[in-house]
């Protein structure tokens, strides 16, 4: 994703990775991935529950998480693509998402 | 049909060995980042079936007929040792498809639900705020605001826990 993060920029679209890990473990990640996209915390899964996503008991330590999801909104909240694995080896590829995103014009 | 005399070697049961091996190396192959990854995860289905189904005609073969295929301990070693690749495949395989169906999702041309959640700074950031700012260089994981603001974000909702 960060390699890609100037052609997002161009599309005028802002990557923002949301899941239940605290911020700073987060921000280990960013630190070790180097990510300059926000990665917001969310340990409770309450955001996750209002976007119907919640994996009960999804986690090693048998934690809620999110399923993964991915949702490409624009300024007036509104879905214009998105996508919902049913694999979690298969992820979205940047490719996919760019694509998406460069027909928001 | 051979001659008692003749002896041979369980080729189904190495083939089988093969394919378990191949079908669990597919896995290394998510992260190749590579098109039409939905058709590798099924790829590996495929080839760890083939490897059973390989494993089992040899292992038959080998007790059906002990006279010609006579290494029948190898056949059941070989067996044994290729049931974990191909089991693996197929366990790998199932679990990783154990996700809560997202129907009742926001999908597209639906309004997705406001939210505000800390960054990796413990600052507040609202979706509201994520549509008004626009992208710079920033701390690591955090918001930083200057002046044109995005047409959109990609919200990536991921399991965590990496």
């Amino acid at each position: 994703m960060e390699k890609r993060l100037a052609e997002f920029e161009a599309a005028g679209v802002r990557p923002v990775a949301i899941s239940v890990d605290a911020p700073d473990v987060s921000r280990n990640l960013a630190n070790k991935s180097g990510y300059t996209f926000p990665i917001l915390s969310d340990p409770d899964a309450t955001v996750i529950r209002r976007y119907h996503i919640l994996h009960t008991a999804g986690a090693p330590d048998e934690h809620d998480i999110a399923r993964p999801a991915e949702f490409l909104v624009d300024s007036s909240k509104i879905v214009r693509w998105c996508n919902f694995t049913e694999d979690i080896r298969v992820r979205a590829r940047a490719d996919e998402m760019l694509a998406a995103a460069q027909q928001l014009r | 049909m051979p001659n008692a005399g003749e002896f041979r070697s369980n080729v189904a049961t190495w083939w089988g060995l093969l394919f378990a091996i191949v079908a669990l190396g597919c896995n290394g192959a998510f992260f190749l980042n590579l098109p039409f990854q939905g058709a590798i995860a099924w790829l590996s289905l495929l080839l760890a079936i083939v490897a059973l189904t390989l494993l089992a005609m040899g292992l038959r073969l080998a007790i059906v007929y002990p006279k010609i295929y006579r290494r029948r301990a190898l056949t059941v070693l070989v067996t044994t040792i290729a049931m974990i690749p191909a089991g693996l495949s197929v366990l790998g395989f199932v679990a990783t498809r154990k996700l809560p169906s997202a129907t009742a999702a926001p999908q597209v041309g639906q309004k997705v639900p406001d939210f505000t959640l800390a960054d990796t700074s413990g600052k507040p950031v609202s979706l509201d705020q994520l549509l008004s700012a626009s992208s710079a260089v920033s701390p690591p994981g955090e918001l930083s605001f200057e002046s044109r603001p995005p047409k959109a974000v990609l919200l990536i909702f991921y399991r965590g826990y990496w």
